[in-house]
């Protein structure tokens, strides 16, 4: 066994699945594709797989179905490749039990910036916090619905997030009183590839702060850890 | 007059039916006085004209013509004139003279003349005094009685009349009529409102279904009930709306299939695409892709929007508008947002997020930069977004909003865009019971309305 991390690749379309396949081996994995779920149910028993990269549309068993096996029998993360951007599908794909979902036509970059981060998030953690896309955690009277990105106060109202805010509220509200620099912050939140500057973090947080502080300018929940990063400082519930 | 007229079928059916009440009364009313009146004379006239008759052969046999009780004059209603007692305010009465004059003829007693007519004589005598006097005690108004007269001229400058007290003419009538026509309203307007409301009822749950009639699947049949050409109106109306229904679910089948059947090979080109080497070229090949991708989405998301996905939920406004704005901002783009209070409103937020995305992008693209507000207006909540583009021609704001309609005319691909932005967050808006408004900033620039309501 090599270091390197076994995707198992399901999808009946074979224009995308060798592409994608060629390009996720040159990104440095070891890769298995297949092009149905029965196959796909054979190789699960037979290599161990790290991470599955599943289309939701196949004919015979779908990806929802294989997903929800994968999800009872194992803690192998899945990332769905989906064609609809429908709401709904989105959602159900996450009750599955998925841990994140990439929309075609994708960037092969994004899909490997996500995958990169989902492996680290389910080996450094240990604990698998590994669906954290299909939970909701509350703290300090919201709720945040990983699963449908959006937060919610404490009389029912939706309050929107941008990728940036959402992201960065996920990384502080899985670890609540853990200090995360702004170096943590960044690769958590955009992946390892990301370019940004620590000024983006600053901004993100200051954004984050004016939608759920009382007072933003005396900030209770996500403190300011001078020389070290942010924290937040509030219990959380998985709910 | 407009004012008084009610707009309800009940309301209609009932004025109708009380001024249709009204009017039969008042012709009934008239007919039956008139009878009345005929009959009346008829009665008072035959023995009048017998008593005149009477008077006159007693006249010529040289008998005496009044007969007086005590010394009262006239208790029989025959009086001696040397002129005829008929007055000028009295109303000739030529029927009744006629028919005493063929009573004569028949009788062949020569007269000189024969005049006969109605009113009040005035004599002056106490009789007259006694009568009014006992009618001001009884509390009586209706003044002294008319008196009918017919008079016979038997010599020159010698008149015998009879008289005659004639019923009152009743002046009352109007008061009777109202009063009458108010029962007979009070005993009909219970069966009128009754079936007023069984053929209005159905009707209005039907206005009621086609009013909010927007998408296929909301809302259930209409209740068949009421008179039968009502139901047979709602049974056409659930028809139509399950024939709509199934051309909808037929046409969303098919937006499915082709979505998906178009992103598929999208997908595969873009994975391709990274085999590219020349990076320029290699971006420029994925931005194609991705704006195909946009396009299709538009396209789904424009034809989709009768039959939303999505629940409506209350949304804080100002921190969509915020995440939109930073999203922007996180690409680098000129946008920037003025300090928006909370204001929650019940929306679809995915679709109003795309509405509002595809305006800042316009503003973005045409117009170089975007400044985004909210404020309260009109019972709702309008976002105005800004740009410091070079506006549009007054005549082309409106075709702006049609779908693929861009400002220049080469629909070059230069700028981008397919012009269906402004068409699906028109729909959208519209869809949301709001709507979106284009104008020309007074000092250069475009500004976008959107209003919804709260």
């Amino acid at each position: 066994m090599t270091d390197r991390p076994h995707l198992l690749l399901v999808d009946d379309e074979r224009s995308i699945r060798e592409p994608l396949a060629s390009y996720l081996q040159k990104s440095g994995f070891r890769v298995t594709a297949v092009a149905d779920a029965a196959a796909a149910r054979q190789r699960l028993q037979g290599y161990a797989i790290d991470l599955v990269v599943l289309d939701i549309m196949m004919p015979g068993e779908d990806g929802l179905s294989l997903c929800r096996h994968i999800r009872e029998t194992g803690e192998i993360p899945v990332i769905l490749l989906t064609a609809k951007s429908e709401e709904t599908d989105r959602i159900v794909g996450l009750e599955m039990g998925a841990d994140d979902y990439v929309l075609k036509p994708f960037s092969p970059r994004e899909l490997v910036a996500r995958i990169k981060v989902i492996l680290r998030r389910a080996g450094g953690g240990g604990s698998r916090q590994s669906a954290p896309e299909s939970s909701s955690y509350g703290f300090a009277g919201w709720v945040l619905k990983a699963g449908e990105r959006i937060l919610v106060d404490s009389e029912g109202v939706t309050v929107p997030l941008s990728t940036g805010e959402y992201n960065l509220l996920l990384a502080l509200v899985t670890r609540p009183n853990h200090v995360l620099s702004r170096d943590q912050l960044l690769d958590i939140t955009q992946g390892r590839e990301a370019n940004a500057f620590d000024r983006a973090i600053d901004n993100q947080v200051s954004r984050l702060r004016r939608k759920i502080e009382v007072d933003p300018k005396n900030p209770m929940l996500i403190k300011t850890v001078w020389g070290g990063g942010y924290t937040l400082s509030t219990e959380v519930a998985r709910l | 007059m407009r004012r008084l007229w009610p707009s309800s079928l009940s309301g209609q059916i009932a004025l109708l039916m009380a001024i249709a009440l009204l009017v039969a009364q008042a012709i009934n009313f008239a007919l039956a006085l008139r009878e009345r009146e005929r009959l009346v004379l008829t009665q008072v006239s035959a023995p009048t004209i017998a008593r005149l008759i009477d008077a006159v052969e007693r006249d010529r046999a040289g008998q005496p013509v009044e007969r007086r009780f005590h010394h009262l004059p006239a208790w029989r209603g025959i009086r001696l004139n040397q002129q005829s007692v008929i007055g000028p305010n009295m109303r000739p009465r030529k029927d009744i003279a006629d028919r005493a004059r063929a009573a004569f003829a028949e009788l062949e007693i020569p007269v000189l003349r024969i005049e006969a007519a109605e009113g009040d004589i005035h004599r002056g005598d106490r009789l007259q005094r006694m009568t009014q006097a006992r009618r001001a005690v009884i509390g009586d108004d209706r003044g002294p009685r008319p008196t009918l007269v017919v008079t016979a001229q038997v010599a020159p400058g010698r008149w015998i009349s009879a008289t005659a007290k004639l019923p009152y003419r009743d002046n009352r009538f109007i008061f009777w009529l109202i009063a009458q026509t108010l029962i007979l309203y009070a005993v009909m307007l219970v069966p009128v409102l009754w079936i007023g409301r069984r053929i209005a009822r159905p009707l209005q749950q039907l206005t009621g279904a086609v009013e909010s009639f927007r998408s296929a699947e909301g809302g259930t049949a209409v209740p068949e009930s009421g008179p039968g050409d009502v139901r047979r109106l709602i049974a056409a109306y659930n028809g139509m709306r399950t024939r709509i229904a199934g051309m909808l679910d037929e046409k969303d089948r098919m937006l499915g299939a082709i979505g998906h059947d178009l992103r598929t090979p999208l997908a595969s080109l873009r994975l391709r695409v990274e085999g590219i080497d020349d990076e320029g070229e290699r971006d420029r090949a994925a931005g194609t892709i991705e704006e195909m991708n946009r396009t299709l989405d538009d396209i789904l998301s424009l034809a989709r929007l009768g039959r939303p996905s999505e629940a409506e939920t209350r949304v804080d406004l100002g921190a969509l508008l915020d995440s939109v704005v930073d999203d922007f901002q996180a690409l680098g783009a000129d946008v920037s947002l003025a300090e928006a209070p909370r204001t929650t409103v019940t929306i679809r937020p995915t679709l109003i997020t795309r509405a509002v995305r595809n305006l800042i992008d316009n503003a973005v693209k045409y117009g170089g930069r975007a400044v985004v507000a909210v404020g309260s207006e009109d019972g709702g909540v309008v976002t105005t977004i800004d740009d410091d583009g070079p506006g549009i021609p007054e005549d082309r704001i409106e075709a702006m909003f049609q779908p693929f309609t861009r400002l220049e005319e080469s629909r070059s691909r230069e700028t981008g865009g397919t012009g269906l932005g402004l068409a699906l967050a028109r729909a959208i808006a519209l869809q949301h019971g709001g709507r979106l408004t284009l104008a020309n900033r007074e000092g250069g620039g475009l500004r976008a309305r959107l209003w919804l309501p709260v």
